[in-house]
């Protein structure tokens, strides 16, 4: 195409007559705009799946705008922090009982032992709060937001190794290749703001343990975008996102200012509207590049912060400091802010390990629940905290009370929601008296990722992606929304 | 044609109703994405007996209820159900979440009233022995496919776009044909050339070059779900790029298609197959592989055979076979018989579903990619033994042997160690061989009455460890066990002894005697299964009283080299592995144990007495008196025994024997193995899985193609080799459809079948169905050569049109569905970056080899240290894959993860691009390098000829005025930014982590600085990064 007819030069034109009124049957202005913005085609695939049903681009009205998900990866042992069993107390050393195996399968590391010893909790378990939530006294802070707390005693899973099992509760399918859970809710809602990513993962720096790996936070099969975006404790907290040494702001702008130009020189030239897109995301990637190491700066947080939450948190990388940023990234609207703390896999030494897991974790999780709902923000953000399953009731390896661990159980785990539309100081499940088996109200991951999406106003049936033919769902076919922990 | 008015109806909205309607274009879609959920050939697991798949099952009577009565919609339940308003009625109901579209249901009547006609779907019908070409006024024809094209424009009210200019068009189909820019010499020569066929010599330049090849691998390596590592969770490196290699070699020499995929889904299985054909086979393997410790084999064992399934069924058939590893499909009429039949084919190689944690076995079945070392040496020994063992001298020496009359013949040659278990003191059981080592063992092992005075009671849980570097032999070293054993229970499996760390964290390597279901199991593993040797007893030990046990070994590496005895009596055995080529020793544990291995079941409550290990294999006599067996030796066994534990000229040869064998394992075991495919010897059984659960088997299954397509042809043999000989026969009614389908999207943008992945009735119809089948005939009729597909598509005008869009085009069509202009879109992530290091002149045309670590690395998610120049400027085809965290600039740009077999990459934009581009020490280390380039070229003082030559560099056309004005200003900036001399200095500082390996030096970093910001910019520009 050619230079405009009016004479101006294109470099004065800072908007293209081409940069509007894109009408087209499929709706290419729309998309741009919505990319311009971030939203992209998820926006476009909730409200075309909707029929915009309630107006406000849900399928139900949302008690959770936001969700934060503290996950234990490692796996804690339930029957050390929440699922007090007397009985297995007084049973300690005994043979784990065939009437509550049941024949199920063991991993491959325990499940060649000759002898399953039965090994009770050594930690002093009370109840807390008005709500009585039995807790050991590992919880010292946790104990003390009792009664904010969901505490769902019934999960259960089908995954017996991290690898799926971590893979499971992220992305709804023990094998790779599934959009993990922020994923889904960026494609469904979009993006509440305009100078961060929508999906934030945080990992605790130097934790070893248990290897995590990038898909957790993957899109899986949705476009690349929906991703999550890991801060890194570190100066480029995301993929290059500071200038190469020398090159100032000021020489930055402007040198992008050009760039601007020649791509509107390019739009006139080529009509494509995807120009239009690519001008913005260069702007998007700019304000970037001070918004994100501004939400990232913990140095103007008050003292009070750092009492509440933990000298940790002066520490980038420490699960302390994660949360803290966690709540100071809500505060800006990511929609889905996902923490990983590894280290709970005591498969030996689980006393001292399990010990010093919550040492780091007890403190910050507490503060994180106190600070959202100071600042009134716990209505509509849901913390989530848990791992990928249980611990075996039995000891693995030599028996010793003292110094004993526990292998992997997906037959039962404990985690706990916050905020966000579950229902506070509230107890839900109950495993049988040697927390082997679910006796009352089992949770499947599944119905845990419906209940999720229910309360940021997603019918988990309807949030599809069709992708080699089939609807896919992060439920796959299952799933049920367990309405019992909703408000 | 009723096709090609449907495909435009399909883009352009309302149904003109006179029009006829074609079931495939308009209503298979509707039913399969709306009703075949509950309606659909998935028969056995749906509730409700009415089908809608075909005529035959939608015209039936349900009780005098008939969904489609063709002609009559009044009589069609049909058409009742989807118009009703009662909420339990209503069809799809309401619960499903589909409800259908006005126009769907205007559709479906008006398919009723013209006789509710089916057709088979189209990818499944065969393909056309000839497509006849539509007669079209194209303006300006230059091959078949321009006729199909402008067929379609005809009344769409669209007009071909006039052809792209050179620079335009060289740039295009360098990119397009080799991931590389033009050079600027190649574009002068092009624009120098002034005849005719020009464009054609520059295709078929670039069709024959080694950038091409690499080109095509990069593509290939996304479907083939290539990485450098293992993935799942521990994620370790494996040596498969000789694969990668392979497929270089296979694309340069213009290997045909059907040969390409034959050699890769059954090279091995060729007549008189090649290395490098079996090499090909790699491609089966190249499935994540899982290590994780207590992960159950045979779970992921099954994963992997289904990986095969689906990567078969996505690459070359274009159908979605995941949906019928656990039921019926629900729109394709797969059933999971088809599924499980199509495993089959893949479940017949001796593998592990656990790769080793604690050795670096490449996992079974294997192919050593070099010459194997000569094993003379060894045949020449063993024909020196056997001549001594006959010689005259050596009976001589036997009757002059004192031995000949002494019972005490074991001593002659005593064991390395023995332990009595009659004293158990802090832990350790003496040992009489060596009283400073003895054996050790936790408390809870308990000493029982014996055999002979006390014995050990194992736990199950708790080794016996005799001291390291005692038993620790290797495949060439004879060796014997003896012990008594005393069962307390039948099982299973019981680890009795073992040198060797591990079970399946291990993959066994190293030697084990186990009970097996009670008997007696001897083997010696390199990796098992495929990697190792085991004999096994046909008898059970019986239970609760002592047997002796005793095993002996060679030294030759193989079953008929082993004995088992019970009692002194040689037992008989079966051969259940017979294929040990490597090392056994290794691993960690490098000494005997009993009782127990890591996380392996033990001896639970069994006894052990009186061990005895030799470095030697004994003869049955000796074993008979180790069992306390009361018989006189014979003279053969005397003979043996004499020779081998007094006749010197006989030991001395056994030396050189064992000398010789270690020679040769040594000299093998430095010849690299990769993963490939072997039939096992016998057949796995393959069974259905109820769910697609591992363990929960339902009906055996042989290896058979799907039923609801073409039958084999029966003279192909019923293994993979068969499979591949059907997908390539030249009916077939997929695989050229799926292949040139795949190859149109890489050039075009789309595939004509926009759904690349799924051929199935849930895929996109094609927009060209005409075309697409010519050009699958005609490929197959070129016999299957790529370079003759591209030619065809990069010749044709339609491919030589301007990718401008006018208010026309995007108004009718602004997906570009008709081909009404070229194609236009951001550049895949490999060509993003080659294409930067291409234009600084960095790039490193090293061909082949070990993956390449760019900077990137250093700063993904599992931090890997980058290579050195000049490795890090390879073309990004060979860098590292590593599945758990891959190279972050390739993932920003829509890379695929290679996780699965993936045939189309999505195409996003995103800010982290931009940071990418403008930040990256690739990219800006890139724009440095090009600087200084110009600017040792140009000086300083000719900026107007640097911009415009920049300019060209990078976008291979010539700046416009207004461009130039634009860049002229950046220019003036930068340096007005970068007078600032302690700014400049400082972006020119050589910081190798973070500016990368090249040194700058300037005695001007004010306008070296402001121009490297230029090429920066250039190289975000849309003309560099952008098809157009």
């Amino acid at each position: 195409m050619q230079a405009s007819p009016n004479g101006k030069t294109p470099i004065d034109i800072k908007h293209s007559s081409k940069c509007t009124g894109f009408e087209s049957a499929l709706g290419l202005d729309r998309r741009g705009f919505l990319q311009r913005f971030g939203g992209g085609l998820g926006g476009i695939a909730l409200a075309n799946m909707l029929h915009a049903e309630t107006g406000n681009g849900l399928h139900h009205a949302a008690k959770a705008k936001r969700v934060i998900f503290l996950f234990q990866s490692g796996a804690p042992s339930q029957i050390d922090l929440f699922d007090h069993k007397p009985r297995l107390i007084k049973e300690t050393g005994k043979e784990l009982p065939d009437s509550i195996r049941k024949g199920q399968r063991l991993t491959g590391m325990s499940g060649n032992q000759a002898s399953l010893p039965l090994v009770g909790s050594p930690f002093k378990f009370s109840q807390h709060g008005k709500s009585g939530h039995w807790m050991s006294d590992l919880l010292p802070e946790t104990a003390k937001i009792a009664d904010d707390l969901c505490i769902v005693k019934s999960m259960y899973t089908e995954a017996i190794n991290h690898g799926p099992g971590v893979t499971f509760m992220q992305t709804g399918s023990q094998f790779p290749g599934r959009p993990s859970m922020g994923a889904w809710l960026s494609h469904g809602l979009g993006t509440m703001n305009q100078n961060l990513p929508n999906f934030v993962t945080l990992v605790t720096k130097n934790k070893g343990g248990q290897p995590l790996v990038s898909r957790l936070w993957g899109s899986g099969f949705l476009p690349g975008k929906h991703a999550g975006t890991r801060f890194r404790p570190d100066k480029d907290a995301i993929l290059y996102l500071n200038s190469p040494k020398g090159v100032s702001s000021e020489g930055r702008r402007k040198m992008l200012d050009r760039l601007k130009d020649l791509h509107e020189l390019q739009l006139e030239r080529t009509g494509d509207p995807r120009l239009e897109t690519r001008i913005a995301q260069y702007e998007m990637g700019y304000r970037m590049q001070s918004s994100i190491p501004e939400v990232t700066n913990l140095g103007k947080e008050p003292d009070s912060t750092f009492q509440l939450y933990g000298q940790d948190a002066r520490k980038p990388g420490t699960f302390a400091a994660n949360c803290l940023l966690a709540r100071r990234l809500a505060e800006q609207d990511v929609r889905f802010i996902q923490l990983y703390h590894p280290g709970w896999d005591q498969h030996g030494g689980l006393p001292g390990g399990i010990r010093r897991q919550c040492k780091e974790t007890d403190q910050a999780s507490a503060a994180l629940v106190t600070d959202l709902k100071a600042r009134g923000m716990l209505e509509d953000t849901l913390v989530v905290w848990g791992g990928e399953f249980g611990r075996t009731n039995y000891c693995q390896g030599k028996f010793d009370a003292k110094n004993f661990g526990r292998d992997h159980h997906p037959r039962c785990f404990s985690i706990w929601m916050a905020g966000g539309g579950a229902k506070p100081g509230f107890s839900y499940g109950r495993t049988d008296e040697y927390s082997y088996n679910v006796a009352e109200n089992g949770v499947h991951v599944h119905d845990f990722h419906a209940t999720i999406l229910h309360l940021l106003g997603i019918d988990h049936e309807r949030l599809t992606y069709k992708y080699q033919g089939r609807h896919f769902r992060l439920t796959d076919v299952h799933g049920r929304v367990v309405k019992n922990v909703l408000v | 044609m009723t096709i090609r008015y449907a495909a435009c109806i399909f883009i352009f909205g309302p149904v003109p109703l006179l029009a006829e309607i074609d079931f495939n274009q308009q209503i298979r879609p509707i039913l399969s994405d709306k009703c075949f959920k509950c309606h659909g050939p998935a028969a056995k697991n749906q509730k409700s007996k009415l089908r809608l798949d075909s005529f035959e099952n939608a015209v039936k009577s349900h009780g005098g209820v008939v969904a489609l009565v063709p002609g009559k919609l009044e009589d069609s339940e049909l058409h009742w159900r989807i118009r009703s308003d009662e909420s339990d009625e209503v069809m799809p109901p309401l619960k499903a979440k589909l409800p259908l579209s006005p126009k769907e249901k205007d559709l479906l009547d008006q398919w009723i009233l013209e006789g509710g006609k089916y057709q088979k779907h189209w990818s499944f019908e065969p393909l056309p022995a000839s497509v006849p070409v539509p007669r079209s006024d194209s303006s300006d024809p230059r091959n078949e496919i321009d006729h199909f094209i402008a067929h379609e424009l005809k009344n769409s009210g669209l007009h071909p776009s006039d052809e792209a200019n050179r620079e335009t068009l060289l740039r295009r189909v360098t990119f397009d044909l080799t991931g590389l820019p033009p050079t600027l010499d190649e574009l002068d020569d092009f624009l120098a050339d002034k005849e005719a066929n020009a464009y054609e010599k520059a295709v078929d330049r670039l069709l024959d070059s080694d950038a091409y090849a690499e080109r095509m691998t990069a593509e290939w390596l996304d479907v083939a779900r290539y990485a450098d590592t293992y993935g799942y969770q521990v994620d370790r490196n494996r040596y498969v790029w000789p694969w990668r290699d392979w497929v270089i070699k296979a694309f340069r020499e213009n290997l045909s298609y059907d040969q390409f995929v034959t050699e890769q889904i059954a090279g091995d299985l060729l007549p008189h197959a090649t290395r490098d054909q079996i090499l090909a086979t790699c491609f089966n393997r190249l499935h994540s592989q899982k290590v994780e410790g207590g992960s159950v084999p045979e779970e992921f064992r099954i994963e992997y055979v289904a990986d095969r399934v689906h990567t078969v069924g996505t690459a070359f058939l274009g159908l979605t076979f995941e949906c019928s590893r656990c039921h019926d499909h629900k729109y394709d009429p797969i059933t999971q018989k088809d599924y499980y039949s199509l495993s089959a084919f893949f479940n017949n190689v001796d593998e592990s579903g656990l790769y080793s944690y604690f050795t670096g076995s490449v996992p079974t079945p294997t192919l050593e990619l070099g010459d194997l070392p000569s094993d003379e040496g060894i045949r020449q020994a063993q024909e020196q033994l056997r001549k001594v063992e006959n010689s005259d001298e050596a009976n001589d020496a036997f009757a002059k042997w004192d031995g000949n009359q002494s019972g005490e013949v074991l001593e002659l040659s005593g064991p390395v160690a023995h332990l009595s278990f009659d004293e158990f003191k802090g832990g350790k059981l003496s040992n009489s061989v060596d009283p400073k080592k003895p054996a050790s063992s936790s408390a809870n092992n308990k000493l029982v009455e014996g055999k002979m005075h006390q014995a050990m009671k194992l736990t199950g849980d708790d080794p016996v460890n005799l001291p390291k570097g005692v038993g620790d032999f290797n495949r060439h070293q004879p060796f014997s066990l003896a012990l008594w054993v005393n069962p307390s229970q039948l099982l299973d499996r019981g680890v009795v002894a073992r040198r060797s760390k591990a079970w399946t964290d291990a993959a066994s390597r190293g030697y084990e005697l186990l009970l097996e279901e009670g008997k007696p199991s001897f083997a010696l593993v390199h990796f098992w299964p495929g990697n190792a040797v085991r004999i096994r007893s046909k008898k059970v030990v019986p239970l609760d009283k002592w047997t002796h046990l005793a095993v002996t070994y060679d030294g030759s590496s193989m079953a008929k080299g082993m004995e088992l005895f019970e009692n002194g009596v040689l037992l008989e055995s079966e051969v259940i592995r017979d294929h040990l080529t490597r090392e056994i020793t290794g691993g960690g544990d490098p000494f005997l144990a009993l009782g127990q291995r890591m996380r392996d079941r033990g001896f639970k409550n069994g006894s052990v007495d009186e061990l005895y290990v030799y470095d030697r294999k004994l003869t049955g006599s000796e074993v008979r008196s180790l069992a306390q067996f009361d018989s006189e030796a014979t003279k053969e066994d005397l003979f043996e025994i004499f020779l081998q534990s007094a006749y010197e000229p006989y030991l001395k040869q056994a030396i050189q024997l064992r000398k010789e064998r270690e020679a040769f394992g040594e000299a093998r075991q430095r010849i690299p193995e990769i993963m490939v495919m072997r039939e096992m010897p016998g057949n796995r059984e393959t069974h259905i899985l109820n769910r697609g659960l591992y363990s929960d088997r339902k009906e055996v299954v042989t290896a058979e193609t799907p039923g609801f397509l073409p039958s084999v042809d029966k003279s192909n043999p019923s293994n993979r080799l068969g499979l591949a000989r059907w997908l390539t026969s030249p009916n077939h009614p997929l695989l050229a459809r799926v292949t040139i389908n795949r190859y149109w999207q890489m050039i075009f943008g789309r595939g004509l079948v926009s759904t690349s992945e799924d051929f199935g009735s849930q895929g996109k119809p094609p927009t060209h169905p005409e075309l697409l089948d010519w050009l699958a005939r005609d490929f197959i009729d070129s016999g299957w050569d790529l370079r003759h597909l591209f030619r065809q598509m990069v010749l044709s005008s339609t491919y030589r049109q301007g990718s401008e869009l006018t208010r026309t085009d995007r108004d009718l069509d602004p997906e570009n569905l008709l081909l009404s202009r070229g194609p236009a879109y951001r550049l895949p992530a490999e060509m993003v970056r080659d294409s930067a290091l291409a234009v600084s002149g960095l790039l490193h045309r090293k061909k082949g080899g070990p993956g390449v670590k760019p900077y990137d690395l250093k700063v993904s998610f599992k931090v890997i240290n980058p290579d050195r120049a000049p490795n890090v400027y390879c073309r990004s085809v060979y860098t590292f894959w590593k599945r758990t965290a891959p190279a972050p600039v390739m993932m920003t740009f829509d890379s695929s993860k290679r996780d699965v077999c993936m045939v189309r990459r999505e195409r996003t934009d995103s800010p982290s691009q931009t940071l990418v581009l403008l930040n990256g020490p690739q990219f800006v280390e890139a724009a440095r390098v090009t600087a200084h380039k110009l600017v040792d070229k140009f000086g300083k003082q000719k900026d107007d000829k640097l911009v415009a030559h920049a300019f060209r560099l990078l976008t291979s056309r010539k700046p416009e005025k207004q461009e130039l004005k634009i860049l002229y200003q950046l220019l003036a900036e930068q340096k007005v930014v970068f007078s600032d001399l302690s700014k400049a200095k400082e972006f020119f500082t050589h910081r190798p982590q973070l500016t990368g390996e090249f040194k700058t030096k300037t005695d001007d970093p004010t306008h070296l600085a402001a121009v490297t910001m230029l090429i920066s910019a250039l190289m975000n520009f849309d003309a560099s990064i952008s098809k157009r």
